[in-house]
């Protein structure tokens, strides 16, 4: 889709899998990630997404293949290396710090990309740390919520939340686990309007199950099965392919 | 955190310091000597619940700290002449150093196993200073005379109570300011953010068993700081100070006072320390009482008696 941008690679991998005991959850995968594109990661439950991309973030680590991040080999690096590098995870199962306050939930992240240039806790400039935070809690409209206990949000903030933690770390790669599960659909619509605005400058790697969010906002489709990739292409192909239509959307 | 929190927080602590140095006008000469002592094991304390309510690991080997920082300061005075400042130093470091032993061999452990190994070290401490008591004095110990400190060309002997309480609310409200300060910084934050949810902090970029170090490592130098501050107050080193009891009651004063809260080591130990000392006098099952203090604690206010304030009427308490 006319995008005018130079294609560049941002991630590669080649062969990857991952072995748990018997089960082989993601079986020599080579997936590839353009620079700036979204896209919808989608598959039966079981079909080794969350697996995948817990290798791309770093979670876990491959029994053989290799990564490579913006030319980059990091296979080896731990995941808060990868973090350091723009590779932003969100968890599929809400992962906040329910005890602190919005306003740290979100801070966190944005002293953590500070600290990114200097290393230097003293000179830490707290006026800026604190325009961050802010500028993220705006971006998803949590502004008047920032003294209040994460835990204490309802579900569907508490998924904002998460993804205002992502967005003041100024990803690279930004990998979104099921971000619309259990969100109402006014939350839905918001959400898809925020992960179109980061288009063309942030990479977005999307697990997702609602259809019309994948045609929505994805530029590309990959379709995983029983940890192979099986499909990869524009939404309107991948709707069409009979394999697809037989593993995944059952018809 | 806004900025009127920010003043009324410091405003508070620095009026608990100050209520410390109005208290020796007033208090008594025996409760101006226990509060000298409560003081000093308060700093112990605090250095305690960097560990524990900041950071969420518990330690029950702390002891080591604490007497490193004794043995630190006492064995170079005793045995290489060294003065008061120096013997602090080395106690600081003697501390530190301790920490940084704790810190590498507890690299990847939380939990339980953090436990379980900073009491095998500490008792293998523990046993060291018997082990070796020609040096150390073993049981017995030994004792420091004749120390003094000069201010403005005066000479102040340690023995002297008001020096004594004095240099005690000095080390106390440093260790306290720098904890104040620590929880209160983006560092402080990123401690909290370990103990709250350390894979989500991972995955924030943070190299988290890094921060657990620096965490046992600030621990360590304020517990060494404290068994100095002891040893040169008390004028006395000995291996009680390294026993399983002296990682046990910072534990102790640290969650009656409320873990992660900012003065909640300085009200347990206070609270504890005059629980122990009334109950003692007519009953020599005073432990008995310490632990029903306990167990009510447990059920009624879980989050210690700073926590429970906290919690009720004043959110704003770091």
């Amino acid at each position: 889709m006319g995008r005018v941008a130079p294609v560049t690679s941002l991630l590669e991998a080649r062969g990857i899998s991952k072995r748990f005991g018997g089960l082989e959850a993601v079986r020599g995968v080579d997936f590839h990630l353009d620079r700036g594109e979204i896209r919808a990661l989608i598959g039966p439950n079981g079909a080794g997404k969350t697996t995948l991309v817990g290798l791309i973030s770093g979670r876990l680590r491959p029994t053989a293949g290799e990564v490579r991040f913006a030319g980059r080999d990091i296979t080896r690096l731990r995941d808060w290396e990868r973090a350091v590098l723009g590779i932003v995870y969100t968890f599929q199962v809400t992962s906040i710090y329910r005890n602190l306050s919005v306003y740290d939930n979100v801070a966190l992240a944005a002293q953590r990309r500070r600290l990114r240039a200097s290393r230097d806790w003293v000179a830490l400039d707290r006026g800026a740390l604190a325009a961050d935070a802010e500028a993220a809690l705006t971006r998803v409209g949590l502004t008047d919520r920032s003294r209040q206990r994460a835990g204490t949000l309802a579900y569907g903030h508490q998924r904002v939340l998460e993804v205002a933690m992502a967005l003041a770390l100024t990803p690279e790669l930004l990998i979104l686990d099921e971000p619309t599960q259990g969100l109402a659909g006014d939350e839905i619509e918001a959400l898809c309007r925020l992960v179109r605005g980061l288009a063309g400058t942030t990479t977005v790697l999307l697990i997702e199950h609602n259809m019309t969010v994948v045609l929505e906002l994805a530029g590309r489709v990959t379709v995983m099965d029983r940890g192979r990739i099986i499909a990869e292409g524009t939404p309107r192909e991948i709707e069409a392919h009979p394999e697809v239509q037989r593993a995944y959307l059952g018809r | 955190m806004r900025g009127g929190d920010r003043s009324r927080v410091l405003a508070l602590h620095l009026a608990v310091i100050g209520l410390l140095a109005g208290l020796q006008l007033v208090l008594p000469p025996f409760h101006h000597g226990m509060l000298a002592r409560i003081m000093v094991l308060a700093a112990y304390a605090v250095g305690y619940n960097v560990l524990l309510g900041y950071t969420g690991l518990m330690s029950l080997g702390h002891a080591m700290l604490f007497a490193a920082g004794m043995y630190g300061t006492g064995l170079t005075i005793r045995h290489l002449g060294f003065g008061v400042a120096a013997g602090l130093l080395s106690g600081a470091l003697a501390g530190l150093a301790a920490a940084g032993l704790v810190g590498v061999m507890t690299r990847r452990t939380t939990g339980p196993a953090f436990l379980i190994v900073t009491m095998m070290l500490a008792q293998a401490f523990y046993l060291a200073t018997l082990y070796w008591n020609d040096i150390t004095g073993g049981d017995q110990g030994f004792i420091l005379t004749g120390l003094h400190i000069e201010v403005a060309g005066l000479r102040l002997p340690l023995a002297d109570p008001a020096v004594k309480y004095n240099v005690a609310l000095v080390v106390f409200a440093a260790c306290l300011l720098v904890s104040l300060w620590i929880t209160r910084s983006p560092l402080g934050r990123v401690l909290v953010a370990v103990r709250e949810n350390e894979e989500r902090t991972r995955l924030l970029g943070y190299d988290t068993s890094r921060y657990r170090l620096l965490a046992v490592l600030v621990s360590g130098l304020l517990a060494g700081v404290a068994g100095s501050a002891y040893t040169l107050l008390f004028s006395y080193v000995g291996s009680t100070f390294a026993g399983i009891l002296y990682s046990i009651y910072p534990l102790l004063w640290t969650l009656l006072g409320g873990a992660g809260t900012v003065l909640g080591p300085l009200v347990g130990t206070l609270v504890m320390t005059y629980v122990v000392d009334i109950t003692s006098g007519f009953t020599t099952a005073y432990l008995l009482v310490v632990g029903a203090v306990l167990v009510g604690m447990i059920l009624w206010a879980p989050a210690g008696i700073v926590g429970g304030i906290r919690a009720r009427w004043a959110a704003w308490l770091p």
